[in-house]
């Protein structure tokens, strides 16, 4: 197909640059996103019930007239950033910790991922109203709850990834001499790092999700008071507003997992593919 | 003791209980020794047990009885580092490491002070020219590059012993000739003992001082080929009427094992029978 | 994974009955307040009580029901969706990353959204329930059917296969294991979306009573049905399990 398509670029030369240049997945992706707002936008305007459903540009405008004049709301936005970073940082911490000890020995690891599958495989947002009962209505909860998320896809991947090296480098080392200790430290853990990485951006996702659960169940204070206030009062352009933020907030959470992968697997070996984690 | 490298004493290897029907007898009593200095080849059909033995000489576990001594020491299922390094079938450098990092690791684990690391690592990888390539990553050279870094690994801790197992079993007949080459210099050079498996008639005789046929499985010496020609060997070698000579003798000794072979496959008998 | 072993059993066993035995001491040493842990008894009790109701069986009803729609809605969705974007090489590079960015963002988040537009009653929590379950249906079928490798197709043509039959004989078999691994791992999200829609905002079913029973701060009928959730949760699970290894084995 490329084969094919080589001679085509040099006989039409600027058009065909041009062309190839908007065609590409990236500016479609752009366009596709263009044209979903503007029918939004369209939509919003001619036929939808001004209670239910705003414009992306009023929805814009919302976020200058009613969110970001609004301290408490900034404030509670901020709390969300810091409670995101606290139980992911609780995650990673835990979650790496935890799976190298298990990971560690084949013993510990067909003893005790077992049990991990099983926690895993309880619906956590079940034992949200518990959760809150017993760290309370602040911040605590919602880290806890965020924490209770993110660490087991964490702790799966790393074991995983120890799980999986390859015999033959195992041999490999063995036959240079290498000591356990050196074999896991230059062996085992390198290996580990993409199926890791993978655990790290699972980890971001369930967090974040953990504390918005936890953030909207929690309605009289905090981002889940502002919007059943929103809601209620059928406004629903600063309620767009504020999703909107929570979204670029999480965006950002992961886009910066992606890029702390990007620069810290060495080798340039290529993650698994992100997925979502299959309850085996 | 004095020139004998490694002494082969009534290998037999087992794979699963004796009394369990999925057992492979792998190797049955064997028995063999290598000079120092010298290149011997493993020849034999596909699954006869040539990386079992290799393993075995190697420490990487022990057999289910027997002897191996290296040195006039028995290796009892420890691998010995500092006399014996492995190039394996297919290339085991650590993904994760660059070339350059993949060599001082192999040193680090056996024990080298840090000074000598990167001295070392250039000079083996100047000897099978890619020295250039130090500072990439395996999967940016091409799979022929990685074999040649990978038995330049091998080369660099600076054994007396090396085991090479089908080390260009993944490169072109061309590729395989120049490093047949490099390795022959590299012998005469040094006085490394070498034991090398392959499935290439031609590159066997090319390279070999001698040649065990072995039998299919379970895995016996059939047979013990000398090839008399001192290295470093020339490509003229390859023209010579002993040249034709000897890698007919060998395809007729294989030809038979393979047919054997096949034909047990085709309907199995217990594994164990004789045993 | 690996052959478990007597004392990798153990283990097991062990932590289970440390769980047991540490809920059994802290409650009846009166270490912890009932409010927050009850004496595993009362809440057997209450657990005994609770499925004696008929309000319990309804609101089992009302989540069962709602979960099957929203998942009926989600497996349509989401194959008609990934089989169509498949169909085009294009399509599947610029749509493919665009899901599963989507995905990776809290879909909670839009939930107020959700509540807005198809008010509080369990409306809205098939519409979140099945939007949350589409993604991974969506994603794994894209996956099933662009993963398939060219040579099969040209195979399956050189043989004479007209395009049904390389559908019927080629693709679908092809694609069928990763297909239904999106379907489960989408029923489960379906089920812990639909459970979440109900516990933050709803006026019925599973979750809101766990809620309402928290609200009241009586710990052991919440305790109860969180029991009831897991206990269904395990159950469903290795139903799940030994169905696909079923439809594998076959
Ligand atoms: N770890 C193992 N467990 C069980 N059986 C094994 C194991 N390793 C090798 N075998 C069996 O032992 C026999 C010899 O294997 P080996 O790898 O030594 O053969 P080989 O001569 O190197 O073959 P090839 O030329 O294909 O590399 C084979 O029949 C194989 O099935
Ligand atoms: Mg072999």
């Amino acid at each position: 197909m490329s084969d094919l398509a080589a001679p085509m670029k040099t006989s039409a030369p600027l058009s065909g640059v041009l062309a190839k240049a908007l065609l590409s997945p990236f500016w479609l992706r752009v366009a596709l996103l263009a044209v979903v707002l503007a029918l939004l936008e369209f939509y919003g305007r001619v036929y939808a019930d001004p209670a239910f459903m705003s414009p992306p540009s009023l929805i814009v405008k919302a976020f200058f007239t009613k969110i970001a004049p609004q301290e408490k709301i900034l404030e509670a936005l901020w709390f969300c950033v810091a409670q995101i970073s606290a139980a992911y940082a609780l995650s990673v911490v835990f979650g790496v910790l935890i799976g190298l000890a298990i990971g560690a020995t084949a013993f510990s690891r067909t003893a005790f991922l077992p049990i991990i599958l099983l926690l895993f495989a309880i619906p956590q947002v079940a034992l949200l109203p518990l959760v809150i009962l017993l760290f309370g209505l602040g911040p605590a909860a919602k880290i806890a709850f965020g924490f209770s998320h993110g660490v087991f896809p964490i702790i799966m991947n790393v074991v995983a990834g120890m799980r999986d090296v390859k015999e033959l480098h195992l041999r490999a080392a063995r036959s240079m001499g290498a000591s356990r200790m050196e074999t896991i430290r230059h062996i085992i853990l390198p290996h580990a790092v993409p199926s890791l990485f993978t655990g790290l951006r699972l980890g971001m996702t369930m967090t974040l999700l953990g504390v918005i659960l936890a953030e909207l169940y929690v309605s009289t204070g905090g981002i889940g008071y502002y919007t059943r206030v929103f809601a209620e009062s059928y406004d629903p352009a600063p309620l767009f507003a504020l999703t909107g933020c929570l979204a670029i907030i999480a965006v950002t959470f992961n886009e910066l997992v992606r890029i702390a992968q990007n620069h810290l697997t060495p080798g340039k070996r290529r993650s698994p593919t992100l997925k979502i984690p299959v309850k085996e | 003791m004095s020139d004998t490298a490694i002494s082969i004493r009534n290998i037999t290897q087992r794979y699963g209980a004796a009394d369990e029907s999925s057992a492979v007898l792998a190797l049955d009593d064997v028995s063999l020794d290598i000079k120092k200095g010298e290149f011997l080849c493993l020849l034999g059909p596909s699954g006869c047990g040539k990386s079992t033995l290799l393993n075995i000489v190697g420490g990487l576990f022990k057999p289910t009885s027997g002897t191996c001594l290296v040195n006039g020491r028995p290796v009892d299922g420890e691998p010995h580092p500092d006399k014996v390094a492995f190039v394996f079938q297919e290339s085991t450098l650590f993904p994760w490491y660059t070339i350059i990092e993949n060599f001082r690791i192999a040193l680090k684990f056996q024990g080298i002070a840090q000074a000598e690391w990167d001295d070392r690592a250039m000079r083996a990888l100047k000897a099978v020219g890619m020295a250039s390539f130090a500072g990439h990553y395996p999967e940016q050279l091409s799979v022929g590059m990685r074999q040649r870094v990978n038995m330049a690994r091998g080369i660099c801790v600076e054994t007396d012993i090396l085991l090479m197992d089908e080390p260009f079993a993944a490169l072109d007949e061309q590729t395989r000739m120049v490093l047949g080459e490099d390795l022959s210099q590299l012998l005469a050079a040094t006085g490394k003992t070498i034991v090398f498996v392959t499935h290439s008639l031609a590159e066997a005789v090319f390279l070999s001082d001698r040649i065990v046929v072995m039998s299919a499985r379970p895995g016996r010496i059939k047979t013990i080929i000398n090839v008399n020609e001192p290295h470093p060997r020339s490509p003229d070698f390859m023209l010579e009427p002993r040249f034709s000579e000897l890698r007919n003798e060998c395809y007729a000794l294989l030809r038979d094992e393979i047919r054997a072979a096949m034909a047990a496959q085709r309907d199995p008998q217990p594994q164990n029978a004789g045993a | 994974m690996e052959r478990s072993s007597f004392a990798t059993r153990s283990v097991q066993f062990a932590f289970l009955a440390l769980v047991a035995g540490a809920w059994f001491l802290a409650t009846e040493t009166g270490s912890i307040s009932a409010l927050f842990l009850p004496r595993p008894l009362s809440v057997y009790a209450a657990l005994e009580r609770l499925v004696q109701t008929a309000s319990f069986w309804s609101a089992v009803l009302v989540t069962l029901t709602t979960i099957a729609k929203a998942f009926a809605i989600a497996i349509i969705a989401g194959i008609l969706v990934g089989y169509a974007v498949t169909r085009s090489k294009l399509a599947t590079q610029v749509i493919e990353p665009v899901i599963a960015g989507l995905f990776t963002v809290p879909i909670t988040l839009f939930f107020p959204m959700f509540i807005l537009f198809f008010g509080i009653g369990t409306g809205s929590k098939v519409a979140y329930g099945a939007t949350y379950a589409f993604f991974p249906i969506a994603l794994n079928t894209i996956a099933a059917f662009s993963n398939m490798e060219q040579r099969y197709l040209s195979a399956a043509r050189s043989m004479g296969a007209s395009s049904f039959d390389t559908f019927r004989h080629v693709l679908l078999p092809g694609a069928l294991p990763v297909l239904i691994t999106g379907m489960r791992i989408g029923f489960f999200i379906c089920f812990a979306s639909v459970l979440g829609g109900e516990t933050i905002s709803s006026v019925a079913g599973i979750g809101r009573n766990i809620a309402h029973s928290a609200e009241l701060m009586e710990s052991a009928r919440m305790y109860a049905w969180i029991c009831f959730v897991i206990l269904t949760s395990v159950t469903l699970n290795l139903m799940v399990y030994s169905f696909e290894n079923h439809i594998r084995s076959r």
